[in-house]
């Protein structure tokens, strides 16, 4: 009987043993979904520079992480169905879902550590670091619970992301709209910025033709705080 | 004997992960001031308030405003070799208003001993920086690592915009307050001594637009990234000592800063002729060996902090006296100037 951060230990150890005593563990779907949301949060968190460039409250900016966390939930069980009906008629391994689950969502174990990815400067190497375990915790995940051997796990890990990647860009791109009304609904204000805006300088540039203008002799005050700005 | 390894190795883990989990909470701080979640905004330019010594308007040729390194706590604290230093300065560019109460690593000016939460903490780590006891005095490197955060910050391309805008903002805002017009094509000179070289690289690209006249920085032994201001600037003088291995640092850690990424703004600064450098003799970085040092000499018999002066003065020819007279900081041939003697 593990504590509950033994079985994150392991699942960060990627160790195939810990991902089949899930599987039937009284406890392993609570865990699970414990692990899912609680890496939504630490993902959302670190996530949440679009809600701070857009000058969210802070009580808005507590609800936004916790509709943040749940919509990961949501995609969770999503992405562990793809993965179901892949081993289902792709390669004839069965489980019933909400026992994959169980594993699946351990597998997120990596992602509570998505807050790192808000270091400066070496935030994209924490993001890429845990993406890869991440991805591999899944592939540990289905490959033990399923009995399948790496390599076909990584297939059918593979095809389930790809089919994620289709439904997005298709059949679910109104879901994808509805969850940005939601974060913007949560958040109480339209958002003037985007993540693209500051990674493609858009928002650097804005700031410089505002600063441009607003070097009048008459005017010093022109020059007024950026982020008053964006109250504006 | 193993026990005592393994307890060290888990301390050592421990400090570790805290330092890593203090880097990632860094950014709330200029993000939580950004969305107005606490510090003051920066308000309008307080032109009521006097500087220590304003130089007379009309004889002003350039302003320069000096970004400490890493070690400094709030817009006061600056060392006796500093002070040193920007006497000298001023004595070798009377022409020049040279302002030092911009503290570099904080969004609004905010000394550490003035934030709400932390007052307390860095007091204590200032007073332990202060500390005869060499033990004692490690605490005080907390503000060194705190200040290393800001860096970070400024050169992320995701926190970037946010700190280094706010930064030009206190800049400008200290410019304004000193008299500067901008209207009028005077030379603003950033000098970053150590990490502050990445604050001024980053602010450059805000300040730029709102100067008419150049935009110059001094990198002493300046530790910086690849950053768009490095295009946004006019000129950079890197002045660097050979017995300094940490301004390397800059080429280590950035690697846009590598020759064989031709279209990073380093390099592209460097192919336009931006960027000049210095050898300034056989200094270190910091302390008693380093740029500001005065009693360790040139084989000539310069100090250290002379020649660093002298160097940074013949960059500026217009902020030298009109007419050279014997107080001329750089006159001396071994550049004893008398501030330097009453010190």
């Amino acid at each position: 009987m593990f504590s509950w951060g033994e079985w994150i230990r392991h699942a960060l150890a990627l160790d195939p043993a810990v991902y089949r005593a899930v599987l039937w563990d009284p406890q392993g779907l609570t865990l699970a979904l414990a692990v899912v949301a609680l890496a939504g949060l630490s993902e959302a968190l670190a996530q949440s520079l679009v809600l701070f460039i857009n000058q969210v409250r802070p009580r808005r900016f507590v609800l936004a992480l916790w509709v943040s966390a749940i919509t990961h939930v949501v995609g969770f069980f999503f992405w562990t169905g793809t993965i179901w009906l892949i081993a289902r008629y792709g390669f004839g391994r069965t489980l019933p879902y909400l026992v994959l689950a169980r594993a699946i969502g351990l597998a997120y174990a990596p992602q509570l550590l998505g807050f790192f990815v808000l270091t400066p400067y070496l935030g994209s190497l924490f993001a890429l670091a845990i993406a890869v375990w991440s991805l591999l915790a899944t592939v540990v995940a289905v490959s033990a619970s399923l009995g399948m051997s790496l390599w076909e796990a990584a297939a059918c890990s593979g095809l389930g992301w790809l089919g994620v990647q289709v439904w997005r860009r298709t059949l679910g791109r109104p879901v994808g709209r509805l969850e940005r009304w939601l974060q913007q609904r949560t958040a109480g204000i339209e958002f003037r910025w985007t993540l693209r805006d500051v990674a493609e300088g858009v928002l650097v540039q804005r700031i410089r033709e505002r600063l441009h203008r607003a070097r009048s002799p008459g005017e010093p005050d022109a020059f007024r705080d950026e982020r008053e700005a964006g109250h504006g | 004997m193993v026990e005592p390894v393994e307890n060290l190795l888990v301390l050592l883990g421990i400090a570790l992960i805290g330092l890593v989990v203090w880097a990632a909470l860094a950014p709330f701080e200029a993000l939580g001031w950004w969305a107005g979640w606490f510090g003051e905004p920066l308000g309008e330019p307080d032109e009521g308030e006097p500087s220590a010594q304003p130089t007379p308007r009309a004889e002003v040729a350039l302003f320069a405003i000096y970004l400490s390194g890493i070690s400094r706590a709030s817009d006061e604290t600056l060392s006796r070799r500093e002070q040193r230093f920007l006497a000298l300065l001023r004595e070798a560019m009377p022409r020049a208003e040279i302002i030092d109460d911009v503290f570099p690593y904080s969004v609004n000016n905010l000394p550490l001993t003035g934030q709400r939460f932390f007052a307390a903490i860095w007091r204590w780590a200032l007073r332990r920086k202060l500390s005869p006891n060499r033990l004692e005095r490690l605490a005080g490197y907390l503000i060194n690592i705190r200040n290393i955060w800001q860096i970070a910050i400024s050169v992320d391309r995701r926190y970037g915009p946010i700190y280094n805008q706010a930064v030009a903002q206190v800049m400008y805002r200290a410019l304004r307050s000193r008299g500067f017009d901008p209207r009028e094509p005077v030379p603003v000179v950033l000098i970053g001594y150590s990490g502050a070289a990445q604050i001024a690289v980053g602010a450059a690209t805000y300040l730029k637009p709102l100067v008419e006249g150049p935009l110059v920085i001094v990198s002493l032994g300046g530790i910086f990234g690849s950053d768009p201001g490095l295009l946004a600037m006019d000129r950079m003088v890197h002045l660097y000592g050979t017995r300094d291995r940490l301004h390397w640092l800059g080429w280590l850690l950035f690697p846009g800063r590598w020759p064989f990424l031709w279209y990073s703004a380093w390099n592209r600064a460097l192919r336009a002729g931006k960027v000049v450098f210095r050898c300034l003799g056989p200094m270190a970085h910091a302390g008693p060996g380093g740029y500001l040092a005065y009693h360790r000499t040139l084989p000539d018999g310069t100090p250290f902090v002379m020649r660093t002066v002298q160097t940074i003065a013949d960059l500026f020819p217009e902020a030298r006296a009109l007419s050279p007279g014997p107080e001329a900081g750089s006159s001396s041939p071994t550049g004893r100037a008398s501030v330097v003697q009453s010190g």
